[in-house]
């Protein structure tokens, strides 16, 4: 030791010392405070000062000086023999640098062989959504968000690349801080999310195996990690309303009066009565129309009410009372407020964050929503130098009121769309006076119990505000790890994961109106408890050599799902209000529980491999055992290999100049899918447990098929990440997708006892294109501007369909109304009857019909139609291009085929337009979709022919066949009498093109100068902002990006829009 | 470092062991059982084995079995409502929540998309596919059962497969015909490789019931069962007398007395007090209760059920909380009506035409005793599928059929007695008008039973509709019309490349 010190000292006083000064910027010429000048090799150096300057006092003998600044990429000087080195200093890609947590380990976009897309917290939470899978809109290629309910605390439904599955699962698997997750999407508070990953690719999926195949969303939650103590709180206000604009439909009581008797006067007219006037004068007001209750005007019969010429009703007519307009009553602008509190902070050795969150967020339908109380704590602690530990702990507290959503009369949303503009909302006495409510105050509202033909017995508005649909959950999810370290290079984590939760849903129908009145008032219950428990033991070596870069990881996963659901009802109530089952005098025997349980085990490895940082490889294998299979055919085997190339670092490439950074990358693996088969046990023959007469009671065996299990995707991919002068960085992606053994539910002819088999059968194939392109249109000191637009153009088409083991050839067609599917055709290729116009003589429907011309007269005649055009191809492949085609007024004789229409878009996606100067900061997020159809259901209801009184019209409905010659394709009004009106066709497959406003944000940081006035703030923002502002669709109301087809539904929720104001403050 | 190590070896013994035991990955359902797990409770409590048979009583009764969501899906009676639509003498009143709408305007019947054509096929073939399966455990078709409880489980599970068989060669075959025409496909096993059947002949079809139904009835012979959903010798008799007078060779007909009177013998009529309710007799009369002494087959439903909206009581019943009340009325044809006597006490069954409230509907026939509009949120009045009525008006035209009109006339009096006040213009009729009487007194006292339409058939019926039909008001169909048989759905015809071979 004496001697080392001595030859120290000996070669300190050798060395002759010098001083170099110099300046460093960066490339706009600003000086670089605060950024280090080391001399290589050594700990000698210091920092720039406030005007960029340096001095710095070296050895004779040092060689290099390495300049660095946060976010810039290092330089390395050479020292010469001048005493003065000025250099200039590039802001960092902040992207390819930037960590991405992929699978079980972390990565930087640049070292990533697979498609991985962050998205940061901060963009997730400038929307003001209650979690993060709607956050996700617009964020990354290829995802396609959908928003399917404006009820708040609603989870999207998410879909990655393309349409994974016939009938098996389409949905991602998500991962929450390394566990996969079952628990609630919106239990997670979003504020307390530090990032998004989306894996897209097999290199980044197959670590996942079985669950891997329809992408991954990996959340990563906020840690104290590299923080000063820090407080942050923020708050929100927000306002929700309905302010994209429902179907445009009749509100004149008048106007709906008027086509209701021209719907009569044809009626009249098709069944051959002499005098049609006086039909629809006798039956208007009758049992035979409109019930003479609901007559609101100053006129007894049709004859009084209906000038027969202008068909409208005769000037002077007055009404009884005004029927209140059920939107007015049902939809009210209502508040979001949010607060959080966070803290967080650490050393080099132990770092924590917490946090408080509160939301309430009410929805613009009367007794919907959500309110939740969260908190997180996070603690990593370095306990010895080989020993680290890791705990998170995520609590949150759930109430959801959903009023009025049912599929069903119950519906507040099929009442406001539908119900005829004559009918009141409030009872009316037979003076036209609203009755006095003895028992809620206010008045009585109208069920409609006098002969209303639309929902009779029914008030989905009252319903709403009298009964209770309400759901609370207490959701808890917790994280240990131990990670010891061998050595430097050698570490074993363990990992224990938890995700509980114990939910209770609570229906209650009031004891005085509505469907439980009879009973004095019900309720029911239903209990939900889950416990997901899951187990990782993973050993990882990681090591550089010079210039190769390592790391391999081998790790045993073991997951245990177990959900015990339980139901119990009574009526009979004591209390009104009162939820518990001691309140209902009257038990059902009904009560029942039972429990779901999933295993999984796993085995994996991992492999990655970088050269200089130029070349960089990895492989994945992960062998998955799953309980929902039998025998042998639990264990499935998953796996990848990926590589990728920065051409950049090449030598080649150093004079093309306008590429700044360029990778090439390209996978294969296979991924695969087990949740398809629908219940838990999907290869086990199920048999009801019923109950005759107290005694044990087994239902027909429904049987499955033992053999069943994953389907398997194969997956290709290759991409391009680039950046392209200061001016773009873009990615752009390719990939080939074939999936087989597909969990397909295969038919057979229910005369068999079961209409279908869940097999393992037919391949179904995902080919697209991605891209995610920056534009940096403006980059000054003070401002910026960007502009990115996102997209995915793919198709979907399924190459082999299921087998029919009776005639052992795959089966031609399975119709899937409005689709089908066959070799050939996507899973949403419309197969459908065409509609081919209305006849200008009478104003009837008419459809397209394939006849094969029996009789050889060139003419369709009864009997020649093909009902079914690729069944009967199939059988007769001679025929084909041998058939004529025809128009026919019977809808039963018109020809099913593949009229050439899609669900699935050309392109859709995102633009992103991002700004700031100076503190301001403009951000906004437009959704776009082109190319694709969808099938408008609620407009076909709002355009049908039904009974008059029974349903409300468009206002298209105005477009209507009046009169012989008219040229429309609306057809005439007939009281039903012609069918089929609006029965599925090509009618109401409507273009589903739409642009939409998702997100406005308008902030504000306030800047320095102004905060160092108040001591403690370190930073200070405010800002306004506005999601789901405004769509265009191809017909006001039609919103096609809620619905994974885009096809509407008369009881959807429609999404509601949000403005929000909001302050963050960090001390 | 030693301690490093010890903790290192502790992780890996507790983590990757955890989960490594062999069974893991074995778990089992709670929420329904299956054959493994309930042949190993079997093997414990053998009583369990009489679960399986009475799953098919069950599946009678239960909603869905039709294979959709539909609220007019829920098994034999709902079955029941199309067929008494079909032959008219049910009238969908009015429209509302439009359930019965395809049917009522014969839309349906022709149109192989509508799951009205597919709903019975789905029911009947699923309740063949079970007694298929019960047939197969207890060794096949041919095997004679060792034991005497054995060979009661044989004979219910054989006398379902044939009302399955039955009920669709009504439903989707206009008639017998020659016995050559080919209208179903014939599963008598529940083999899976046996799949996808083609269609066999209505000789096939009749054949193989009336083996099924011969043979039930001598395995059920001296059975006594405990409930009256289940099948016994009566029930199986009875079906059996229906199936041969659907195929109506004079042979046939002489069966048929034979059974009817076999039956008769065994059940009372339902008495004139049970007929109908009278504004005091709320309690005792109507057919809503299983303990009525004339009911052969039948289920007594309990809130244990848990039968609600969905259900036949709550699709014709105005004191059920459903659609009857919620403005989707259930009528009679008011052509029947009108052929009521005016002192046949059935003709209380109904509201007048000139009623206030509920005109034409069977108030009095079927109501929840408590007789409260929209009153019985939980169904817990009985379904009756069976009653000893059918057999004593089957009788009777048996009778006339073989020429024997006097004995006919005898027993036509006998039952219509305690109904109509005046009966002597009973005595002038003979050949077709006494048959042409009988149908008409089936139809008007099994109205909603689901047995006119198989009257109708059988008689080679035209039927007019009354003026109340919403659709086709003052149209004529005969009993061989399209519209008033289903055309096969075309799920099957989709689904099954055999169909046609």
């Amino acid at each position: 030791m004496l001697l080392l010190a001595i030859s120290l000292s000996i070669s300190h006083l050798w060395a002759q010392q010098r001083t170099i000064t110099g300046k460093v910027t960066d490339d706009k010429g600003e000086p670089v405070v605060n950024a280090s000048v080391v001399v290589k090799g050594t700990s000698v150096g210091t920092i720039t000062k406030s005007d960029g300057t340096y001095s710095l006092s070296v050895s004779e003998n040092a060689k290099i000086l390495v300049f660095s600044s946060v976010n810039m990429e290092p330089q390395e000087v050479n020292i010469g023999s001048e005493g003065s080195i000025n250099t200039t200093l590039k802001f960092k890609n902040s992207s390819l640098e930037e960590v991405v947590v992929v699978g079980y380990s972390v990565s930087t976009k640049e070292a990533f062989t697979g498609s991985a897309k962050a998205v940061k917290g901060d963009a997730l939470n400038s929307k003001n959504v209650s979690n993060v899978s709607k956050a996700l809109a617009g964020e990354v290629a290829g995802v396609s968000v959908i928003n399917t309910s404006g009820q708040p605390g609603s989870s999207a439904t998410v879909r990655i690349r393309g349409l994974g599955s016939v009938n098996g699962n389409r949905a991602p698997l998500y991962v929450v801080d390394g566990i996969p997750y079952s628990g609630n999407i919106s239990s997670i508070n979003t504020e307390d999310i530090a990032s998004v990953t989306v894996l897209k690719d097999a290199a980044a999926t197959s670590i996942y195996g079985s669950r891997g195949a329809n992408g991954v969303i990996v959340i990563t939650s906020r840690s104290g990690k590299g923080n000063k103590s820090f407080i942050e709180v923020d708050g929100k206000y927000g306002i929700n309303m309905a302010s994209i604009p429902r179907y445009s439909i009749l509100t004149s009581p008048e106007e709906y009066i008027g086509l209701s008797w021209e719907a009569l006067y044809n009626e009249g007219v098709k069944v051959g009565n002499s005098n049609p006037t006086n039909y629809a004068n006798t039956r208007l007001f009758s049992a035979n129309g409109i019930s003479p209750n609901n007559n609101i005007w100053n006129a007894a019969t049709g004859a009084e009410l209906i000038d027969p010429v202008t068909r409208t009703v005769k000037p002077g007519v007055t009404r009884k009372y005004d029927p209140e307009r059920w939107e007015d009553y049902a939809f009210e602008s209502s508040n979001r407020i949010e607060a959080n509190l966070k803290m967080g902070g650490g050393d080099a050795k132990t770092n924590y964050y917490s946090s408080f969150g509160y939301l309430k967020d009410v929805g613009y339908s009367i007794n919907t929503d959500f309110e939740r109380l969260s908190a997180r704590l996070s603690l990593n602690h370095e306990v010895k130098p080989w020993l680290a530990s890791s705990f998170s702990f995520n609590y949150a507290n759930t109430e959801t009121n959903n009023n009025g959503q049912g599929s069903s009369s119950n519906s507040v949303f099929w009442f406001v769309d539908n119900i005829p503009s004559i009918y009141p909302l409030f009872l009316r006495d037979a003076s036209g006076n609203k009755v006095a409510d003895p028992i809620f105050g206010g008045y009585q509202y109208d069920y409609g119990s006098t002969g209303r033909k639309f929902g009779s017995l029914t008030n989905a508005i009252a319903d709403a505000n009298y009964n209770t649909s309400l759901s609370k959950r207490n959701e808890l999810t917790g994280n240990a790890s131990l990670t010891a370290k061998f050595t430097k290079d050698l570490s074993w984590e363990n990992r224990f994961g938890v995700q509980y939760y114990n939910a209770a849903g609570y229906t209650r129908n009031n004891k005085f109106y509505g469907s439980a009145a009879g009973q004095n008032g019900s309720i029911s219950q239903s209990k939900n408890e889950l416990t997901n428990l899951n187990f990782l033991s993973m050993l990882r070596y990681a090591h550089r050599f010079t210039s190769h870069n390592i790391e391999v990881l081998a790790a045993h996963e073991a997951t245990k799902f177990k959900e015990i659901i339980s139901s119990a009802s009574g009526y009979n109530l004591v209390d009104n209000y009162s939820l518990e089952l001691a309140n209902a005098i009257v038990k059902n025997p009904t009560s029942n529980s039972y429990t779901n349980t999933n295993r999984l085990e796993s085995y994996f490895a991992q492999f990655n491999y970088d050269y200089t940082g130029t070349y960089y490889l990895s492989g994945t294998v992960r062998r998955d055992g799953s309980s929902r299979f039998l025998g042998d055919n639990q264990w499935g085997t998953f796996g990848s290999v990926g590589l990728g190339w920065v051409i950049t670092k090449m030598g080649f490439m150093k004079n093309i100049e306008f590429i700044d950074y360029l990778k090439l990358k390209a996978s294969y693996g296979t991924i695969g899918d087990q949740v398809g088969g629908g219940s838990y046990y999907p290869a086990l023959t199920s048999i009801s447990i019923g109950n005759l007469n107290n005694l044990p009671s087994f239902g027909i065996p429904v049987p499955n098929f033992p053999d069943l299990t994953w389907e398997k995707s194969k997956m290709f991919q290759v991409g391009a990440d680039f950046r392209l002068g200061t001016f773009l960085t873009g990615t752009v992606e390719y990939y080939l997708k074939n999936t087989d053994n597909l969990i397909f539910q295969r038919r057979v002819g229910p005369s068999n006892g079961y209409a279908l088999l869940t097999v393992n059968d037919g391949q179904l194939r995902n080919q697209g294109i991605e891209f995610d392109l920056t534009g940096h249109i403006l980059k000054g000191k003070s401002y910026y501007l960007d502009l990115g637009i996102n997209g995915e153009h793919f198709k979907n088409k399924i190459t082999t369909m299921p087998i029919d083991p009776s005639t052992s050839k795959q089966k031609a067609i399975d119709v899937q109304a409005p689709y089908g599917w066959a070799v050939g055709h996507s899973i949403f290729d419309f197969y459908i009857r065409n509609f081919a116009g209305v006849d200008p003589a009478d104003g009837t429907s008419t459809w397209t019909v394939y006849y094969d011309d029996a009789n050889g007269n060139k003419v369709y005649n009864a009997g020649e139609e093909v009902l079914d055009l690729e069944a009967f191809y199939s059988s007769n492949p001679d025929k084909k291009g041998a058939l004529f085609t025809s128009t026919t007024k019977d809808y039963t004789k018109a020809t099913q085929y593949y009229i050439g229409k899609s669900a699935i878009p050309d392109v859709r996606g995102a633009f992103n337009l991002s700004g700031g100067f100076k503190g301001l900061e403009l951000n906004v997020q437009l959704l776009y979709s082109f190319g694709g159809y969808s099938y408008d259901y609620l407009y076909a209801g709002l355009m049908a022919n039904g009974l008059i009184g029974g349903n409300n019209w468009s206002t298209d409905i105005r477009k209507r066949w009046q009169k012989p010659g008219d040229i429309t394709d609306v057809p005439r009004l007939s009281n039903n009498a012609d069918v089929n009106v609006a029965s599925t066709s090509s009618r109401f497959i409507t273009k589903a093109n739409y642009l939409a406003l998702n997100n406005i944000r308008l902030g504000y940081n306030l800047p320095s100068s102004l905060l160092q006035k108040v001591p403690g703030i370190q930073q200070a923002s405010l800002w306004v902002s506005g999601d789901n502002l405004w769509l265009h669709s191809e017909r006001q109301g039609f919103n096609p990006a809620t619905d994974e087809a885009g096809e509407t539904n008369t009881y959807r929720y429609s999404p509601l829009s949000t403005v929000t104001v909001g302050l963050k403050l960090k001390f | 470092m030693n301690t490093k190590y010890i903790l290192t070896l502790a992780f890996a013994g507790s983590a990757m062991l955890s989960g490594c035991k062999k069974d893991y990955l074995d778990t089992q359902p709670s929420q329904f059982t299956t054959p493994d797990q309930l042949g190993a409770a079997a093997q414990q409590d053998p009583k369990l084995l009489n679960g399986s048979i009475t799953g098919l009583y069950t599946t009678m009764f239960t909603p869905g079995v039709g294979g959709t969501t539909g609220h007019d899906d829920f098994g034999h009676r709902g079955v029941d409502i199309y067929s008494d639509m079909l032959c008219s003498d049910m009238v969908l009143a009015a429209l509302n929540y439009g359930w019965y709408a395809p049917v009522a305007r014969y839309q349906a019947t022709v149109d192989f998309t509508r799951n009205e054509a597919y709903v019975p096929w789905r029911y009947l073939y699923r309740q063949i596919f079970g007694a298929n399966s019960i047939i197969d455990i207890l060794g096949g078709n041919d095997l004679v059962p060792a034991t005497a409880a054995l060979k009661v489980t044989m004979g219910q599970a054989k006398t379902m497969r044939a009302y399955g068989y039955f009920y669709l060669s009504q439903l989707y075959a206009k008639e017998y015909g020659s016995g050559s025409e080919k209208i179903l496909p014939i599963y008598i096993t529940a083999d899976p490789t046996k799949i996808n059947q083609p269609k066999s002949t209505t000789k096939e079809v009749w054949d193989l019931m009336v083996a099924d139904l011969t043979q039930s009835i001598t395995y059920l012979e001296g059975y006594t069962r405990t409930t009256k959903d289940q099948v016994d010798k009566n029930v199986a008799k009875g079906l059996l007398a229906y199936v041969l007078a659907a195929r109506g060779t004079q042979a046939d007909w002489t069966q048929v007395a034979t059974l009817t009177q076999d039956i008769m013998t065994a059940y009372p009529m339902t008495t004139a007090a049970q007929l109908v309710y009278n504004g005091t007799n709320g309690t005792t009369a109507g057919f809503n209760n299983i303990a009525t002494a004339s009911w052969i087959w039948g289920v007594d439903l309990t809130l244990a059920q848990g039968i609600n909206l969905i259900s036949w009581w709550g699709q014709v019943d105005q004191f059920t909380y459903s659609y009857a009340w919620a403005g989707d009325p259930k009528t009679i044809d008011r052509g029947l009506y009108d052929a009521i006597h005016a002192d046949d006490i059935r003709k209380n069954q109904f509201a007048s035409p000139t009623a206030t409230s509920y005109k034409l509907q069977p108030i009095n026939k079927f109501f929840d005793p408590a007789r409260v509009a929209g009153g019985q949120r939980q169904v817990i009045t009985d379904l009756v599928y069976m009653r000893s009525d059918e057999f004593y008006l089957l009788n009777a035209e048996a009778k006339a059929r073989l020429g024997q009109d006097a004995s006919a006339r005898t027993a036509l009096s006998t039952f219509l007695t305690p109904r109509i006040t005046d009966i002597s213009y009973l005595t002038s009729l003979s050949g077709q008008a006494l048959l042409n009487e009988i149908y008409l007194q089936t139809r008007i006292e099994l109205w909603g039973e689901g047995k006119s339409y198989f009257a109708m058939k059988r008689n080679k019926a035209t039927i007019t509709r009354g003026i109340n039909h919403l659709f086709d008001a003052g149209s004529s169909f005969t009993y061989n019309d399209p519209k008033l048989t289903f055309v096969i759905p075309q799920a099957e015809v989709l689904n099954n490349p055999n169909l046609n071979k």
